[in-house]
């Protein structure tokens, strides 16, 4: 094992996955010179040819990837920010997510998008949101996010192997978290669909990925002090979603807080807790609780702090369920 | 169109205290006294200037992300100080503080700071639109850069601009460089206005760096526009002294730029060559000159102590989330 951030993680898979697969190729903006370090030195092995930098051109860009991914390439298309997916939104939404199913075809799109993500720089609405959600609302469409380097590494490995579009954002609050992964050379996947048990408890599940999971751990090692065993879940992908996982812990804990940083409306969160009301009722004894991004846009400046979900809000609704 | 004596001190004055904002702007997010990001304008301050100062109050603006639009709205008459405090997220600020770097000044027809490039040019079609309807010969003044041109609402709003004949000028500040990529990579010709011919626009490049020469191509655009005459384009070839945004590596491609390249482009900074021009032309005395700086300095000052001086914004969740809607 060695221990490398999360950033880095990102960037050894879509090493070792373009030196194994000369069809996987990146585009984006800026990415030869690295806005994010995730494709830093990139250019230096693979060439322009396969680190393409387009024009400010999000339409054009993601269609690099959408006309080369039907030509039976493998492209993996940088968004930079994950607002701008937006600017291309029926490409890779309506068009990516429907191409398979609706051509009754065998062929699909093997798309990997990812971008940045999330609250933390006080940069207001468009350059922190959260698009999981959005993109999990899209039938079609794998969508997952990790939240440790070892899951990163696997994951954006497993996301560029996957024949089907996968939306695999990271979230800029946790890039240079450090963790553990194998040796360099040490082939592992971290399969889409399954989730993770990040710490076992007994009282309460909660549910959280990301920054979010970080907040989260937190939490459980305070509440532990006081007798309170907390088990948490992260999801990793959201779809495909793996609910047995969630349901053979409630089966324990009979408690769950769901934490999204996403607005509440129409929100994985609640996805989560549809399913496990319809799924799991007899094993509730409380309503689920989510913990998200109140309706608002996410304002900049200072107010962006005290709108996230933080430790004191996952607290508390924890001790709420427990009530 | 030539500028008069009058004219060019008004643009000189403009240049100098925008210049001393961009720095100003500079000095704070180096000393962590801005929230979020900060795009120095250093080396790109005369098209703004140029294109601006000679607006009118009802003239609508867009102005460019560069110096996050300070340059522009200050010519345009604009009292900034409220962005400033926006900008260090106090009460006082232009969107309640709760908007970073974001600016909103209705009043003045500064509508928005979109952090989506490009999102400056559908809109624009609009407010041509209400323009020429309301027939008040407003204009539309459409500042955006080089970049810009790569998104395909540029083009749909120079089609329908130009369908509609609306009042709008499409301002292209080039500077050769969107973040890392050169336009020379990016563009496949070297001018972005040779764009403005498939639309039939007409189209003129000037010296970016002539503070001068940028007004007078501005007011003919202008002047164009509100005769009703249709939209054109003005390309600015200007340059880009620092890196993107503060702190970000001042790459081109994936190589440092050239200190030759930045020596060179120094020669040319606006202020120097704006102020050879007005002692050479007896317009200004070196005296006169002093005392446009320092009454830049200070009024800066104030603009600081105004925000300095305001509280930080920190509403509650509850307050806020009764602000997504009005009544
Ligand atoms: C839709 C969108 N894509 C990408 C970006 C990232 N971005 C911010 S500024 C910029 C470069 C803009 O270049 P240009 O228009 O030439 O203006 P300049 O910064 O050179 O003054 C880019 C790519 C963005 N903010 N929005
Ligand atoms: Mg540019």
């Amino acid at each position: 094992m060695r221990t490398i951030t999360l950033i880095d993680a990102i960037r050894e898979a879509y090493q070792e996955e373009m030196r194994r697969d000369e069809d996987v190729f990146m585009v984006g903006q800026d990415i030869r010179g690295a806005i994010f370090p995730h494709t830093k030195g990139l250019v230096e092995e693979f060439g322009s040819d396969r680190i393409v930098d387009t024009p400010i051109a999000e339409s054009g860009m993601y269609g690099v990837a959408l006309g080369a991914a039907q030509e039976g390439m493998r492209p993996i298309v940088d968004f930079m920010f994950g607002g701008f997916s937006y600017v291309t939104f029926s490409e890779c939404t309506v068009t990516t997510g429907q191409y398979h199913f609706l051509h009754g075809s065998p062929r699909s799109l093997p798309i990997v998008m990812t971008a940045g993500v999330g609250t933390g720089q006080r940069l207001a609405n468009d350059h922190a949101m959260s698009i999981h959600g959005t993109f999990a609302h899209h039938p079609g469409i794998k969508v997952a996010m990790p939240s440790t380097p070892y899951d990163a590494k696997g994951m954006f490995k497993a996301a560029i192997r996957d024949n089907n579009p996968v939306m695999i954002p990271w979230h800029m609050g946790i890039m240079m978290l450090k963790g553990d992964v194998p040796e360099l050379g040490e082939d592992y996947v971290v399969p889409l669909g399954v989730a993770d048990i990040k710490r076992e408890g007994s009282d309460v599940t909660v549910m959280a990925n990301s920054l979010q999971l970080q907040h989260a751990l937190k939490v459980a090692d305070k509440l532990q002090e006081e007798g309170i065993s907390c088990e948490i879940i992260d999801p990793r992908s959201f779809v495909p979603f793996d609910l047995d996982t969630v349901l053979k812990s409630l089966e324990k804990t009979n408690r769950l807080v769901v934490v999204d940083e996403d607005w509440e409306s129409g929100s994985f969160a609640n996805t989560v807790s549809a399913n496990v009301m319809e799924a799991g009722f007899d094993l509730l004894d409380a309503p689920v609780t989510r913990v998200t991004l109140p309706n608002m846009p996410v304002p900049g400046g200072y107010m962006e702090d005290y709108i996230v979900p933080t430790p004191e809000k996952i607290e508390a609704a924890i001790r709420k369920v427990l009530a | 169109m030539s500028l008069n004596k009058k004219q060019m001190i008004k643009l000189f004055t403009n240049l100098v205290r925008t210049s001393h904002y961009d720095k100003m702007m500079y000095r704070r997010m180096m000393q962590g006294k801005l929230i979020g990001f900060y795009h120095p304008a250093e080396g790109a301050v005369a098209p703004g200037v140029g294109a601006c100062t000679f607006l009118k109050k009802d003239d609508n603006l867009n102005p460019h992300h560069r110096g996050h639009g300070i340059i522009h709205m200050v010519s345009k008459g604009i009292d900034v100080s409220t962005f400033l405090a926006e900008h260090t997220g106090k009460e006082t600020g232009c969107c309640k503080g709760r908007s970073a770097f974001h600016f909103h000044y209705p009043d003045d027809k500064v509508y928005q700071q979109s952090g989506f490039i490009g999102h400056n040019f559908a809109p624009t079609v609009g407010w041509g639109y209400a323009a020429k309807r309301r027939g008040k010969s407003q204009v539309v003044m459409n500042c955006s850069g080089d970049g810009s041109y790569g998104e395909g609402r540029a083009h749909e709003s120079m089609l329908m601009c130009q369908n509609w004949q609306l009042p709008v000028i499409f301002f292209c500040e080039n500077n050769g460089m969107a973040i890392f990529s050169s336009s020379e990579e990016m563009h496949p010709t070297e001018d972005i206005s040779s764009l403005a011919q498939g639309y039939g626009m007409p189209a003129v490049i000037v010296d970016g760096q002539d503070v001068f020469a940028v007004a007078e191509v501005a007011m003919a655009a202008i002047d164009r526009a509100r005769k009703g005459k249709g939209p054109s384009f003005v390309e600015c070839k200007t340059m880009r002294f620092n890196e993107h945004d503060i702190g970000t590596p001042d790459l081109k491609g994936w190589e440092d730029r050239s200190e030759e390249e930045h020596a060179d482009m120094r020669k040319r900074e606006p202020v120097r060559l704006a102020t050879e021009r007005v002692l050479a032309d007896a317009i200004l005395t070196q005296t006169k000159i002093d005392g446009i700086h320092e009454a830049s300095l200070k009024e800066i000052e104030g603009v600081e102590e105004f925000a300095d001086n305001s509280e930080i914004c920190l509403p509650s969740e509850e307050e806020l989330l009764a602000d997504v809607f009005v009544d």
